[in-house]
């Protein structure tokens, strides 16, 4: 029963690095924090007149986001120019599959091409991995999102926010209160605080948006935000999605910013040099106040800038990745030709 | 007159209190005698079995059949006689004529015998009742709605009184589709890691309680078709035990495999009803192994392109007809399953639940199966008849091959 591929995995070469990036869970603390590094030095960089850098220069790399989203696309296509690669836009939410073609249809058209790495959004949970198993050889994939499973580089960029700004992740508390079933992102974040050592993570929000197995990940729930926030480091946000209230999960915005939206009174609950995050975008009165929001202890507008620098670290990265096994395998034929025993 | 003549086989049938090292005549697909080894005369068409496990046919209560031909011969090389095959084909079956043009189509394929399941509501829609008993009538074995939701409990009341009023067995999935919320698998620890919507256990439960309230109500027979959960098995045992006139199976998916085997999101085990707890796999085992529960092969064929997508755009099901035998002695070997209550839940109780006289006895129909019990047995995709190799078995080594398989006295499968 372990013949099929473990999703944390199929991620990695045979010496352990990083070929694909597809979630932060079951990545070593050794190659998250390599992440961290590399995209602080391309922090640096971003700082300059001249903000390229050559190291996916001759390389193809294909957004396909099955799913609209102008923000993350933006920071993929970003980091990517700025790594010196060509870039390709495809709108696949409007165009190929409306027509009937299937997803492995898309990909075999995009592999034609020459590409070298998608940056894959989809609807679908296990999306990326599946693509991944699928494609040729020495393309990597990098997960944009996929369904409520993962956004790792949302959630690396996340880490890199409460490095920069704590100075360290390791023995801090942090909350993530609000619609965690449907959170890619904060799934991403509890692998992710989990191996680079935070002391406690805590879940807040309703039961309807709180699954209990959420335990099973190593976090810990609070139905109540106030006992939740109590002297903890960081606060995350998560956007309130409109359709909780028809799907019967919530009965109002109103109650639910009275219950669970994040204020100056319950920031205070937090320890005084907390700070404040949030995926974006944000809805204001909804889940934030304004005041919290564009207030001192907020860092939201730092994870947008930050979350360039990570997206190239993770494609130099997992093009490295591949560079480096296929030259293996190169070698590994070489020498198999040679000897039969 | 054709005669076969079946010599050192080890006979294996509860139901008839036999276990020994026989011989076995059948003349014109009649078992005509059953005798001490060595003293059967010899005749042209003879198989020596060399004591090789002989056991009463397989009966499938429940699968779905897209093309008759290639899945009756899976069926055949399974060791399966009889199968019942669900009416969500392509036409649906809710009139007689869908039943006699599967009829003539599983006679034209000369594999095992395919007994058709009609539709219980036009269409599956669920609203209006089908012609129940020209169903019936043309030949049905028993009805079901497949997996389709029946539109409300008033509507399945009504169904249970027609039912009863003609005597007809029916046979439900216990489902509350609301409450299903369109999940993919199990709810718990792995449906929330890998981000999957979750298909809770009283999804199940709970529609199962207030079928088993309107069974109570109306007296009608109803075989409850793949339970997946613990709790099920002990309603259902409490309900037999409170006399009522029901039954159950269990897919042997549920038997084999667990949610956590769906982690690298293999979408081969994206199936309905969804792979479950560890410990809801024990109950249902020790459901079976108590003789409470019968097992089907809820075998569903899928072309590689339905299977090769995401695990919740894939379509569902596994094709399981041709390993179906091979599944359940390979949990026999491991200890989980007994043979007694194996050969109990594959066709004793089928037969008994569809109202046949099957068995190894004198002057009984030869409905029977020779297996080869220890033989390793690993498919590989190219082995199966069935046109669908959505199997996750594929590769590994079960227990189990067939030798031959007779379905309503024909000779359907030999080695």
């Amino acid at each position: 029963m372990t013949r099929h591929s473990d999703p944390t995995q199929v991620q990695l070469t045979a010496d352990g690095r990083l070929k694909h990036f597809l979630t932060t869970e079951g990545l070593s603390k050794d190659l998250l924090t390599e992440i961290l590094d590399l995209a602080d030095s391309f922090i640096s960089t971003q700082e300059r007149a001249v903000k390229k850098v050559p190291l996916l220069r001759g390389k193809t790399v294909v957004n396909l986001f099955f799913e609209n989203s102008t923000r993350t696309r933006s920071t993929f296509e970003l980091a990517a120019k700025r790594l010196s690669a060509d870039i390709l836009n495809l709108d696949i939410a409007s165009s190929a599959t409306s027509k009937g073609e299937t997803l492995m249809d898309t990909l075999w058209n995009l592999e034609a091409m020459y590409s070298d790495m998608f940056v894959v959004r989809h609807a679908d949970s296990g999306a990326a991995h599946f693509i991944a198993e699928q494609v040729t050889p020495g393309v990597a994939i990098i997960n944009a999102g996929d369904g409520r499973h993962a956004h790792p580089t949302q959630a690396m960029l996340d880490m890199l926010t409460i490095r920069r700004h704590q100075g360290t992740i390791e023995g801090k508390t942090v909350a993530i209160v609000g619609d965690i079933l449907h959170s890619r992102v904060a799934r991403s974040q509890i692998h992710a605080l989990h191996t680079l050592g935070a002391k406690e993570i805590r879940v807040i929000g309703p039961a309807t948006l709180v699954p209990k197995e959420m335990q099973d990940l190593g976090a810990k729930i609070y139905y109540d935000m106030e006992q939740g926030l109590a002297d903890v480091d960081v606060i995350i946000m998560l956007r309130l999605q409109k359709e909780r209230m028809s799907d019967a999960l919530l009965p109002s915005e109103g109650e639910y910013f009275k219950l669970y939206g994040l204020t100056e009174a319950k920031l205070a609950l937090a320890k005084p040099d907390a700070i404040v995050m949030h995926p974006g975008p944000i809805n204001r009165g909804v889940e934030i106040d304004s005041a919290v929001a564009d207030g001192g202890q907020s860092v939201i507008l730092n994870q947008v800038s930050y979350g360039i620098a990570v997206r190239m670290a993770v494609m130099a990265m997992a093009m490295s990745g591949q560079a480096a096994e296929q030259a293996a395998r190169k070698n590994e034929t070489l020498v198999s030709t040679g000897d039969d025993a | 007159m054709s005669t076969l003549t079946i010599s050192r086989a080890q006979l294996l049938d509860p139901s008839q209190g036999l276990n020994e090292v026989s011989d076995i005549i059948i003349e014109n697909g009649i078992i005509t005698k059953i005798c001490p080894t060595g003293t059967a005369p010899q005749t042209n068409d003879h198989f020596d079995a060399q004591g090789a496990l002989l056991i009463p046919g397989l009966i499938d209560l429940s699968c779905h059949i897209s093309s008759i031909p290639s899945e009756t011969l899976a069926a055949a090389q399974g060791g399966i006689s009889l199968l019942c095959t669900q009416p969500n084909s392509k036409p649906i079956v809710d009139t007689p004529a869908d039943v006699s043009s599967i009829q003539q189509a599983s006679v034209q394929a000369g594999n095992s015998q395919l007994f058709p399941l009609g539709a219980l509501t036009q269409g599956l829609e669920g609203d209006q009742l089908a012609n129940m008993y020209s169903l019936m009538q043309a030949g049905c074995i028993a009805l079901s709605n497949a997996r389709a939701p029946i539109k409300n409990a008033l509507v399945l009341r009504r169904i249970m009184e027609y039912a009863k009023t003609h005597d007809i067995l029916i046979m439900l999935t216990a489902e509350d589709h609301d409450l299903s919320a369109n999940g993919k698998m199990h709810e718990g620890p792995t449906a929330n890691r890998l981000g999957l919507a979750g298909l809770a256990e009283v999804a199940e439960t709970t529609a199962l309680a207030q079928q088993i309230l309107l069974v109570e109500l109306t007296g009608c027979r109803v075989h409850f078709s793949q339970i997946s959960c613990a709790r099920s098995v002990e309603m259902i045992k409490t309900a037999q035990a409170g006399g009522l006139p029901i039954s159950a199976d269990v897919a042997i998916a549920n038997l084999m495999y667990t949610d956590c085997d769906v982690n690298g999101f293999d979408s081969t085990f994206y199936v309905q009803p969804p792979l479950r707890s560890e410990l809801d796999r024990k109950a249902l085992l020790a459901g079976i192994n108590d003789g409470v529960l019968a097992i089907c092969s809820n075998h569903q064929a899928q072309d590689i392109a339905a299977k090769k997508a995401p695990f919740a755009a894939s379509e569902p099901g596994m094709s399981t007809l041709d390993s179906w035998l091979s599944m359940m002695l390979t949990l026999v070997a491991k200890g989980e399953l007994e043979l007694d209550s194996m050969i109990n839940a594959c066709s004793i109780l089928p037969a008994k639940i569809l109202g046949f006289d099957t068995g190894l006895k004198e002057q009984q129909q030869a409905n029977l199966v020779i297996i080869d019990q220890t033989a390793d047995a690993c498919y590989l995709a190219e082995d199966l008849a069935s046109a669908g190799k959505n199997n996750p078995i594929l590769g590994d080594h079960l227990k189990g091959k067939v030798q031959l398989t007779l379905s309503t006295g024909r000779e359907v499968f030999r080695i």
